[in-house]
């Protein structure tokens, strides 16, 4: 018998929602550059000025799943590094799954991304002002090949500093 | 811009988008990816833990990085006068360093709604290894030749 990692403690976090938080950055052209240029699309609308002006965006915009990025961590806050060399286990990333939910306390060491469903309305710019609002739709688990999985699906919406919403998410993580 | 626009009229179910191809990824490739988003999940970067510890291959290629390649696949196919709306991807398989990588798309389906021309794709990433790496759909909206013009934003539902 695999262990019953969904115990009433973590069930208590279905549904569990957070308020809007913002990301620490306004978008910066540099931020777009760097994106753009590591998925390699060099898409103009991410970097031609006039190009970009003279389409429906009127200027310069973010790839479609830029908000997906946008939240970094702000300065003053914890370095996670700091985990690396003291603890060999640590993979280098936090357990708190979307912006300012509470951690899932299951004790699987390992951390995968199990995909994603996007809906996109509008592209981010640079100065836009990103915040966004996440809640724990969902977590189980599943007998895998080489073990239990423990599925966690996170809804995100993501929006500007005037509310229009920019993109949708639901991201399964995966536990094992 | 003279991009060529693909119209809804001009769409037919079986039809191939076409492909987007990446690589071969190298090493160097995830770190640039990682650094961009301030991603320090070692399975990324780190080849010891990565191996030793969770078990892989080699250090894997970012699922995030792969989601933007799907959406670029579809982004390019509608052109600036159509919309990418949702789409959707399961990572069912490991792209590794030397995996040369190519994100396909064909159309599944096709209705009108609201005098907009819909379409929905089975997209995906298969590697030079032969492996399906990802799996998914989407759903894009475009012009009809002398209809009206896709709205951006695009509206809520």
């Amino acid at each position: 018998m695999s262990p019953n990692y969904i115990t009433d403690e973590v069930k208590q976090l279905i549904g569990r929602e957070t308020d809007w938080v913002e990301a620490c950055d306004p978008v910066e052209q540099g931020a777009i550059r760097r994106f753009h240029q590591a998925v390699m699309d060099d898409d103009p609308i991410f970097w031609k000025v006039a190009e970009a002006a003279a389409t429906r965006y009127g200027g310069i915009v973010a790839p479609p799943l830029f908000p997906l990025h946008a939240f970094r961590r702000p300065s003053g806050a914890p370095d996670p590094l700091n985990r690396v060399s003291g603890d060999p286990d640590f993979d280098g990333v936090t357990r708190d799954f979307g912006l300012g939910l509470p951690p899932v306390p299951i004790p699987l060491p390992r951390l995968l991304n199990g995909g994603n469903q996007v809906e996109v309305y509008q592209l981010a710019r640079p100065g836009d002002r990103i915040r966004a609002k996440s809640k724990y739709v969902d977590i189980y688990q599943k007998e895998g090949k080489s073990g239990v999985l423990v599925f966690i699906l996170v809804e995100t919406v993501y929006a500007n500093q005037k509310g229009e919403t920019l993109l949708k998410a639901l991201q399964t993580h995966i536990l094992r | 811009m003279t991009r060529q626009q693909v119209y809804f009229d001009d769409v037919e179910v079986g039809q191939a988008v076409p492909e987007v191809r990446k690589g071969p990824m190298t090493v160097a490739h995830i770190m640039r990816w990682s650094a961009s988003m301030e991603n320090w999940h070692r399975i990324h970067y780190d080849r010891a833990y990565a191996v030793e510890h969770d078990k892989l291959p080699d250090v894997v290629v970012n699922g995030s990085w792969k989601q933007h390649v799907l959406m670029q696949l579809v982004k390019e196919w509608v052109g600036l006068g159509g919309w990418a709306w949702k789409v959707g991807f399961q990572y069912r398989d490991m792209d590794l360093p030397g995996d040369l990588i190519t994100a396909w798309g064909k159309v599944t389906k096709t209705y009108e709604k609201g005098g907009l021309g819909y379409v929905e794709l089975e997209i995906g990433l298969r590697n030079s290894r032969g492996i399906e790496s990802t799996r998914g759909t989407a759903v894009v909206i475009l012009p009809r030749r002398g209809g009206a013009k896709v709205p951006y934003p695009f509206p809520v539902d």
